[in-house]
């Protein structure tokens, strides 16, 4: 809880493969502060997507430490449920669950988990659709959502667990491009509100326009961080270099 | 022409109406059914217990490896039990399974129609058991993932999450399953029992005509089958119906 010691700490992260042969994380070090929106950027296997899971477990890493809050969740008494739900997740298949609607995929966790009455609940569901533009979605299937109306449901259905920390798991890439714009801006919205957020994406437009700070990963390994002005203006890393001069 | 009317008639007289022998077929179609019954109903309960260890052990086996505790090897044991069971149940002939059952594991018993039920409850829980883990792992992972990065925990991931799913997706098949077991269990005869198969069996035996008693056999079944086919075929549409 004190303001001055980071949310998020993140000590030698490893994540191997095959008794160490394939080394997804090659020792990580990482930290976030609260109302920090880190995006992380890099070419594709380079472990960012295996980083981000590993914040809530998702991914179990072969060593170092992961203390949120001043917890070690990786330690064996942690129940790592409660955690996550403070730790929401935002999937690039959004992963809406296609048997409800988009109310009770949204109402679910609060009601099971929080305990909180279902009208409170759902009242607070329709206002986050509202601030979404899906008024007039709630009561439709996932399956009749565009890709973009589904990651935006997805973002609130994480919302109403009010959450300390969202991670996005490159949440445009599996979008149509004319979608891409819509999700972003909610995530902009988010973002300056104070939500903390960690963001794994392609968008550099986004990385520079919303991150406080960029780290660009590569071979399981942060190679270089900084303000999106110093990564994108000034990059030092040949790898970094050569990378956005490919995506840019 | 007419003649032959006649010899069918009086075949017919011969096998199902006198001595009311058609009451064997009676009979016999009533233990079929029981037994196919309470197999069904056993096998259900097995094949659940089973997918359950097996799905869970494969779901968890990562993150309980973290740290192996207690629960870990027990529920590695028990993976390796329903694993044997599967391999030893699904790879010999039911007929055989039936037999060693009956004259071996319950040689002291004498009740074979009870015999029977077990014997063929045990077979279908190998089968329904694969059925609903195979249908638990054909949900996409990300449902799973999903569920757990909002604080469910396996448990209730999979009861709120995973389960609904995976019904709609497999209740046809476990009928087809159930009709499957409805024919299978013409083999209880080789244990004494008078099911369907065995009256008509018995029929010709008494008669020495084998016409009319095995084709009626055949047509009970047949008719059963097409009914439960139908019935499935309903089911599947409304499903189907109800998916968004």
């Amino acid at each position: 809880m004190n303001g001055n010691t980071p949310y998020i700490v993140v000590n030698d992260l490893q994540k191997h493969y095959k008794g160490g042969a394939i080394r997804a994380l090659d020792g990580i070090d990482f930290s976030i502060n609260r109302g920090e929106v880190v995006v992380i950027i890099g070419p594709s296997g380079s472990g960012k997507s295996t980083f981000l899971r590993s914040l809530n477990l998702l991914e179990i890493p072969t060593h170092g430490d992961i203390i949120v809050n001043g917890t070690n969740i990786i330690e064996k008494n942690v129940n790592i449920d409660e955690h996550r739900q403070k730790m929401c997740m935002v999937f690039q298949h959004f992963n809406l669950f296609p048997h409800m609607t988009v109310l009770k995929n949204m109402t679910l966790a609060p009601v099971k988990l929080l305990k909180k009455p279902q009208a409170e609940v759902e009242t607070k569901a329709l206002n986050l659709l509202k601030r979404v533009g899906l008024s007039d979605r709630a009561y439709a299937y996932p399956d009749q959502l565009s890709g973009g109306q589904k990651q935006r449901v997805a973002i609130v259905r994480a919302l109403m667990m009010e959450p300390d920390v969202m991670l996005f798991d490159e949440p445009t890439s599996a979008l149509d491009p004319e979608m891409v714009g819509e999700v972003l801006e909610v995530m902009k919205e988010l973002a300056s509100d104070g939500m903390t957020m960690v963001v794994v994406t392609h968008e550099m437009g986004f990385a520079r326009e919303v991150g406080s700070r960029v780290i660009f990963m590569d071979d399981g390994r942060i190679l270089e961080q900084g303000s999106p002005a110093d990564i994108f203006g000034n990059p030092q890393n040949p790898r970094l270099k050569d990378f956005l001069s490919k995506v840019l | 022409m007419a003649t032959y009317f006649a010899e069918l008639k009086n075949d017919f007289i011969l096998n199902f109406i006198d001595e009311g022998r058609w009451r064997w077929l009676w009979e016999g179609l009533g233990n079929t059914l029981i037994i196919t019954f309470v197999a069904l109903l056993m096998g259900l309960a097995i094949g659940i217990v089973i997918a359950a260890v097996r799905s869970t052990f494969d779901k968890n086996r990562e993150s309980m490896e973290m740290h192996k505790g207690f629960g870990y090897y027990v529920l590695k044991l028990s993976n390796a039990i329903c694993h044997l069971y599967l391999t030893v149940i699904r790879g010999t002939p039911v007929v055989v399974q039936l037999l060693i059952m009956y004259f071996i594991v319950f040689a002291t018993s004498r009740d074979s129609l009870m015999v029977a039920m077990i014997a063929f409850g045990i077979n279908s829980g190998a089968y329904v058991a694969e059925i609903l883990r195979g249908g638990i792992m054909s949900i996409d992972n990300g449902q799973f993932e999903a569920g757990r990065s909002l604080g469910f925990n396996y448990i209730q991931t999979m009861i709120y999450i995973i389960i609904p799913q995976v019904f709609k997706n497999v209740l046809p098949v476990l009928c087809n399953e159930f009709i499957v077991l409805l024919k299978e269990t013409s083999v209880a005869g080789y244990v004494g029992i008078v099911d369907l198969t065995k009256a008509g069996d018995l029929i010709r035996g008494r008669t020495f005509s084998a016409f009319m008693p095995l084709i009626a056999v055949a047509l009970i079944y047949l008719i059963m089958v097409v009914i439960l086919t139908a019935l499935v075929g309903v089911l599947e549409r409304r499903l189907r119906k109800n998916e968004r």
